[in-house]
């Protein structure tokens, strides 16, 4: 019996063009779209500040020391185009501000003479912070003039400078790349399929419960000879599938934007990533979504069935949706771990077991007691929405 | 066969409806003491103006709403104990029901006829006399919320017969209907008496009930004001049509 009202319920939830947007179309579409816009936008970005010519101010004259190791800077660390100012640093900084230059450089009138003293002498480099590539492109100009002067030196000084470089330094990173995955990406990721499991139960819950009750429904089902828990099983099964399945399509758009849509250019990367997103991980992170699902349906349920119009029960449920992402984010910020204290968060411990599973870096007995957590308050929203719907005052409106 | 004996329902009042009501009471009742019975082959009749407890007396017959005391007994079957056996034999239908639109007529019969436990060979059958005989053939493949109010009903009536019951219950059933929709509910009553079932209907529209019915009962405020046969009430009037006797009745 429930088999059957399962196979109607679906059927109808499937022809509701609202819950196949939420369920279907939005979580495919979420991360192309997402993915699509960041990489397009931030290579654009990247692309136009690497060509930019900077409009350069410098304190000095055209052709003094300074400005003559400017333009000896190669066209291939970015173009550029000097501007004078004759000692009128007020004027020149004004100019920054209002964006007539990019970037300034102030020194001291007797920089040269300084220089072939080797006396100390200062170089402020100044420009706005908030233009992506200007930090770097600043850097590699100045670092390009302090080299050539260094080398100078040495000369001058007849040093070689091997001999005044104790060691050579390496950093190496320890972590696998698919650990730096799970710490870039892996508290991003469950908060995006906990989102859309919540919006993918959102509409048929409403849908199925209190809009039986708007249409008139209700009563007609309540006088054949089926128990109210077989049409709650039958109708709440529809409504986890509805959140599982916007989580898979959110899943599916993520695996098909990483591998058609040219975004990770690095092999290796490319195979961790594929590694990642195994059967074996999308089983496991079903397995955790699973009884978080079915607690979300069990929260939507009371709620649906309590109120008498869908726009009532969707001005309840929807600001719902922020309180149940607040634990989530927590699992976005860095230093939050999986430990048994946050185990025994619901939400956060979903998010930061799949962090983990994301990382390859998983206890297995924190990932039960977390699932175990959200198994009981799974049943305790079940048990909550059997004993709403049970309710004459709840059915009959 | 319907029997009813000293229904109650008894409602608790939350403090906006005391004040509406003007009482200082808790509860109130929907309905008090009531008693009838309906046979098969027999037309009865619920009468009452609105909010007089028709429809929490056929919701309580048809156990969506458990009475708060009293007793039922439907087609032999205690209700109020055994209330899914006894809704195996009831055929609900209310003027008011809603259709799932996204279905259509042959998808919400076979669903319903599924959780009657009706078997695939006989819900062929069914689907086939009902079809011929409220001539839905030409739209049953369509979607319900495309259909017009008359062909709704129709699969409303065929949703109510699919899986014969022997009681039938109807909830002022031509409420908001026109007049061509409302002859349909009038034949389908009938044929129902002529099938020996057992029909109960709940109605403010006395032409309707001096049509149909074999015997009637008129309550008010929760109250029965009277029982008994139409003949009978036909003979006791002492106003000049149905309808003023019933609303004699029902100020008395």
């Amino acid at each position: 019996m429930i088999f059957n009202i399962f196979k109607k319920e679906l059927k109808e939830t499937l022809r509701d063009k609202r819950t196949l947007i939420m369920m279907l179309v939005i979580p495919i579409l979420i991360f192309p779209l997402i993915l699509n816009v960041v990489v397009g936008v931030s290579s654009s970005f990247e692309e136009s500040a690497e060509n930019k010519t900077l409009k350069i101010g410098i304190l000095g004259e055209p052709d003094d020391y300074f400005a003559q190791k400017l333009n000896e800077i190669p066209n291939a660390l970015g173009p550029k185009t000097l501007i004078p100012y004759h000692g009128d640093s007020t004027k020149m900084r004004a100019h920054l501000k209002e964006e007539k230059l990019d970037l300034i450089f102030i020194y001291d009138s007797k920089f040269s003479e300084k220089l072939d003293k080797m006396e100390p002498t200062k170089l402020v480099c100044s420009f706005d912070k908030t233009n992506i590539g200007y930090d770097q492109r600043a850097q590699k100009y100045v670092q390009f003039i302090e080299a050539g002067e260094k080398l100078k030196r040495y000369e001058t000084l007849n040093i070689d400078e091997q001999q005044i470089t104790p060691f050579e330094i390496a950093y190496e990173n320890s972590a696998s790349n698919q650990k730096m995955i799970g710490e870039l990406v892996g508290g991003f990721l469950p908060y995006i399929f906990i989102a859309f499991g919540f919006m993918g139960c959102m509409y048929p819950a409403i849908d199925l419960f209190t809009g039986e009750k708007e249409r008139g429904t209700i009563e007609t089902l309540l006088t054949t000879p089926v128990s109210r828990w077989q049409f709650l099983v039958g109708k709440m099964i529809v409504i986890i599938l509805s959140g599982l399945m916007a989580s898979f399509f959110a899943l599916l758009g993520l695996f098909l934007s990483i591998n058609f849509m040219d975004i990770i250019p690095d092999p290796e990367i490319m195979k961790v990533v594929n590694q990642i997103l195994s059967i074996g991980f999308v089983l496991k992170l079903f397995f955790l979504l699973l009884p978080l699902t079915v607690f979300f349906a069990g929260i939507m349920i009371p709620i649906a069935v309590y109120t008498k119009t869908f726009k009532e029960a969707q001005s309840i449920i929807a600001p719902l949706n922020i309180l149940v992402l607040l634990p989530a984010m927590a699992g976005l910020f860095p230093g939050i771990e999986l430990n048994i204290k946050t185990a025994m968060i619901p939400i956060l411990n979903i998010v930061l077991t799949t962090k983990g599973l994301i990382g390859g870096h998983i206890d297995y007995s924190l990932l039960a007691l977390s699932f175990l957590v959200m198994l009981i308050l799974a049943i305790i929203a079940v048990m909550i929405s059997f004993k709403q719907f049970g309710k004459e005052s709840n059915i009959l409106s | 066969m319907i029997k009813v004996k000293d229904l109650s329902k008894k409602f608790s009042l939350n403090k906006e409806q005391r004040k509406e009501r003007n009482t200082n009471d808790n509860f109130a009742f929907a309905v008090k003491d009531i008693s009838f019975e309906c046979k098969p082959g027999e037309i009865f009749s619920l009468l009452g103006p609105n909010g007089a407890g028709k429809t929490t007396t056929l919701r309580m017959l048809s156990t969506v709403i458990t009475p708060t005391s009293g007793s039922i007994v439907i087609g032999g079957v205690d209700a109020i104990t055994e209330p899914q056996e006894a809704r195996r034999k009831i055929g609900f239908l209310t003027g008011s029901t809603g259709l799932y639109a996204r279905l259509n007529a042959h998808e919400l019969i076979d669903y319903f006829a599924s959780l009657y436990d009706v078997p695939n060979p006989v819900v062929r059958e069914r689907k086939k006399y009902l079809f011929d005989l409220l001539d839905m053939n030409e739209f049953a493949n369509k979607k319900i919320g495309k259909l017009s109010t008359g062909m709704k009903q129709k699969v409303s009536i065929c949703r109510t017969m699919i899986h014969d019951p022997e009681i039938v219950i109807f909830d002022e059933p031509t409420s908001g209907l026109d007049v061509i929709t409302a002859e349909s509910i009038i034949q389908l009553i009938r044929d129902c008496k002529s099938q020996n079932k057992t029909v109960i209907f709940s109605s403010h529209i006395m032409g309707e009930v001096d049509l149909l019915c074999d015997r009637l009962a008129i309550i008010h405020k929760g109250e029965m004001k009277y029982k008994g046969s139409m003949e009978s009430f036909r003979e006791q009037m002492s106003e000049k049509s149905i309808t003023a006797e019933f609303i004699k009745t029902v100020q008395a």
